[in-house]
């Protein structure tokens, strides 16, 4: 039990007549980052909003540092949600706050400090995601990385113990995904928590993960290590790796 | 940060002000705020019928507003008007209530006539001498009863050039007769007015018999009354000279006579009724009815006027339905 | 063919049911939660100062006009009965009693009801709603109920604000531009208004305020498929608002008048 953060134990679930979720099983290592790869519209947002609380599942089960959340009312839910920090797709930032008051909010909410601890924390996450400078700004104006690097900040700032990220490099230039994936790597390495990021690229995630779960038709197919995947011989592995590969050109590859 | 936050609380104080007062002034103004129901004193008045007085009806004394009805409860089966008057506003004990309405649309409201005693009603007294006033609704509906009737009869006579004419003048005859029912009606709802006339005019046929009233009118009295008497006298004459049966030549002289008795007479009834024209004497009190007919019947034409008007008025009266709809 | 049309027959009283259970499940949950702790007071501040004070104008100028418009209208009708003098209290009956109270609820509908409604169906489909909920916060507590409070704190303030100025645009064009008499106009106010009328209507605007923050909240909080969804949830929060307004409003005057 101990090494596992999240356990989750033949979950499923439809919508409407659709299986989105078929049978999962998966154990989610703690202080690792492990990472889910599957295609676009594939269940892997359903996966993560389910590990959180976002969705019940129809059967299945969900454990998350020894406790069952499928099964919770909303206020035993929302304790154990507390030790989730979570990084949307497009941030989620709110519109109605600047950066600093963004990345305070959920300290704000939850802990009773001073303003000035509030302030010493908050800054020093700005400063680790490199965005200092923009406190002021309101999210409106700020880039798509930026707006992902404060997301990180916000959810970071409150200690969680197991950090979500849902698809941190889609819709962002191949070098600001770099940077972010880097960022993310290099905070992990640094507060030693647990990871656990959705992606349909492969190659960008072999850069950061220490675990790699490949999910298809509602089901795990393979789980392993980065070098694990890449040596695999599974049919649908072989074909999202083989389709970011460019005939004759190895680049992005290693990392 | 802080600045914006204290701004939007800024803001929403001034609008919430802003509210408060309009709320405050309209209350204000409306008056209703109680501060009437507190002071003055109250005085009783029982009616037959409060029908269209509201508590808050104005009281008015000639046209100023000296307070208002502060409850309406039934007292046996009569109205019990719990009036509320402004202190200061000295009310004789001898004072008259009447209920009177303002405009054709317009409220209800309570006159008081003041008396000339020098005692005051204080609070809890009642004004016993009450004026009532004829309902202008009822008059209406009885006019307008009346009116139909006689449209009815004109339309009979009409046809009575066709061969029916005994069924139509007897048909004629019987609406003349539920006309007159109906002015009877209406004579009797005003009846206290007609009763006060007749009691006029008894007074005063009264100071007639008693030889009372003024000079000028003695002395017509009195040329009136042997003139009358001259007439009387030669037409006894005639009448028995007739009777004697003489009737030959010479009584052609009589003929004479009577001829110049008669000029006589007739001279004096002319100026008698030249009197009653001029509205002089007593007996042009008679002549009064006279303009009052008229008058009536202007009146009368009057009322088809309005009533004409009201049909005109249908479209507005169906805005006001939408508005009572609407509301 | 015949069952579709059936079916979509039966749909349509089944889909009307379970939106009206689903808003008042909502108004219970924000009734429920508004006498809860926390107090979001600087939300509910916010949000006051968005739906009151950057709705002044509007409710000016409606309120304004409308008196005017009274009046003009009233006298044209009264001049027929020589009954000028009562403009003046239609205007301000019309005004406390009904105009004031719905065409204030219409305008805030519009203009505070739809974008409640594009702002939150914009923080659903950016997942700032999931946020919230991933951060253990109810995100009814956060984002409704500040709404709701501030719309029923505020829709009276701007009716009696909007009440005023219809009687004083009515006094305006009645006695300033068509000569009506001014002591009776304004007697005619005085005896013919009464204190429920007034508060009726504010109580009236209190409701119509619950309601169209709710119905706009609970259309942009379940707001679905992205940017062509938000403007779907707004344009039928503004219909759905005005139209129960519009019905309430005539309950509400049977019960209380």
């Amino acid at each position: 039990m101990e090494e596992r953060a999240i356990h989750i134990v033949d979950l499923h679930k439809s919508f409407r007549d659709q299986k989105v979720l078929d049978g999962i099983n998966l154990e989610v290592e703690k202080e690792k980052i492990t990472v889910i790869i599957g295609k676009s519209g594939g269940g892997k947002s359903v996966l993560l909003k389910h590990m959180i609380g976002l969705l019940k599942p129809d059967s299945g089960e969900i454990w998350v540092n020894g406790t069952e959340i499928t099964k919770l009312n909303d206020k035993k839910l929302n304790e154990v949600r507390k030790t989730f920090g979570m990084l949307f797709q497009e941030a989620a930032l709110f519109d109605s706050m600047n950066v600093y008051e963004n990345v305070s909010f959920p300290l704000r909410e939850h802990r009773s400090m001073s303003e000035k601890e509030i302030e010493r924390i908050v800054e020093e996450r700005l400063k680790q995601v490199g965005l200092l400078a923009f406190k002021e700004k309101m999210p409106s104006e700020l880039s798509g990385g930026m707006k992902k690097r404060v997301g990180l900040a916000r959810a970071l700032v409150c200690d969680p113990d197991i950090i979500l990220f849902d698809e941190p490099t889609s819709a962002l230039d191949p070098v600001i995904s770099l940077t972010i994936l880097d960022l993310i790597k290099e905070t992990q390495s640094y507060i030693k928590k647990t990871y656990v990021v959705i992606s349909h690229d492969i190659l960008g995630m072999f850069r950061i993960a220490d675990k790699v779960a490949m999910l298809s038709d509602g089901k795990i197919i393979e789980y392993g290590t980065p070098q694990e995947i890449r040596r695999s011989k599974h049919e649908i592995t072989q074909e999202f790796l083989q389709a970011t590969q460019i005939p004759g050109f190895t680049g992005g590859s290693h990392g | 940060m802080d600045r914006k936050k204290i701004s939007s609380e800024v803001w929403v104080g001034v609008v919430v002000l802003i509210g408060i007062l309009s709320l405050f002034y309209m209350s204000m103004r409306i008056g209703k705020f109680g501060t009437l129901h507190r002071q003055g004193y109250e005085i009783k008045v029982t009616l037959d019928n409060a029908n269209g007085l509201d508590p808050r009806s104005p009281i008015q004394i000639a046209g100023v507003e000296v307070g208002k009805v502060s409850a309406i409860k039934l007292d046996g089966y009569k109205a019990l008007i719990l009036l509320r008057v402004k202190d200061g506003v000295k009310i004789p004990v001898d004072s008259k209530a009447a209920v009177k309405t303002q405009g054709v649309l317009g409220d209800k409201y309570i006159e008081i006539i003041p008396g000339v005693g020098q005692t005051y009603l204080a609070g809890g007294d009642r004004i016993n001498d009450i004026i009532t006033v004829p309902d202008f609704g009822e008059i209406f509906t009885q006019v307008n009863v009346a009116a139909k009737n006689f449209g009815d009869t004109m339309s009979e006579f009409k046809g009575i050039i066709g061969e029916q004419e005994k069924i139509s003048i007897k048909k004629s005859i019987d609406n003349i007769q539920v006309v007159s029912g109906d002015f009877k009606n209406l004579v009797s709802a005003n009846k206290n007015n007609i009763t006060r006339i007749v009691t006029n005019m008894e007074a005063i046929s009264k100071d007639i018999e008693a030889g009372k009233g003024t000079i000028g009118k003695l002395v017509k009295d009195d040329t009136l009354y042997n003139d009358a008497k001259d007439v009387v006298a030669s037409l006894k004459n005639i009448s028995g000279d007739i009777e004697q049966g003489k009737g030959t030549l010479g009584k052609l002289a009589k003929d004479e006579t009577l001829y110049d008795e008669a000029k006589d007479a007739i001279g004096n009834i002319k100026e008698l009724t030249d009197g009653m024209k001029k509205g002089e004497g007593t007996l042009g009190k008679l002549a009064k009815d006279d303009s009052l007919y008229k008058e009536t019947e202007k009146a009368m034409k009057k009322i088809q006027k309005g009533a004409e008007g009201l049909q005109e008025m249908t479209p507005i009266t169906i805005l006001g339905t939408i508005f009572g709809t609407f509301f | 063919m015949f069952r579709k049309i059936l079916r979509s027959i039966f749909q349509l009283p089944l889909t009307f049911l379970q939106e009206l259970g689903n808003i008042s499940r909502m108004f219970l949950q924000v009734t429920y939660l508004s006498f809860r702790r926390p107090f979001k007071l600087d939300y509910i501040f916010k949000q006051m100062e968005f739906i009151g004070v950057r709705s002044m104008l509007v409710v000016v100028i409606t309120g304004t006009f409308t008196g005017m418009v009274l009046a003009l209208q009233s006298s044209y009708g009264f001049r027929k009965f020589g009954a000028e003098g009562l403009v003046g209290a239609i205007v301000a009956l019309s005004m406390t009693r009904e105009l004031g109270p719905v065409l204030t609820s219409l305008m805030v509908t519009g203009r505070a009801g739809s974008s409640m409604a594009a702002e939150l169906g914009t923080m659903r489909v950016t997942e700032q709603i999931d946020a919230l909920t991933v951060m253990a916060l109810n995100p009814v507590k956060y984002l409704i109920v500040p709404r709701v409070v501030a719309s029923f704190l505020m829709l009276p303030v701007l009716t009696i604000i909007s009440d005023l100025l219809g009687i004083v645009g009515g006094y305006i064009i009645g006695v300033k531009l068509l000569g009506i008499n001014e002591g009776a106009f304004i007697n005619k106010i005085e005896k013919t208004l009464d204190l429920p009328d007034i508060y009726n209507g504010l109580v009236k605007a209190a409701v119509f305020g619950i309601i169209l923050s709710v119905i706009s909240c609970y259309k942009g909080y379940y707001t679905r498929g992205g940017a062509e969804g938000v403007g779907r949830a707004t344009t039928e929060a503004v219909v759905l608002s005005s139209v129960t307004i519009l019905i309430s409003d005539y309950v509400l005057t049977s019960i209380m008048f």
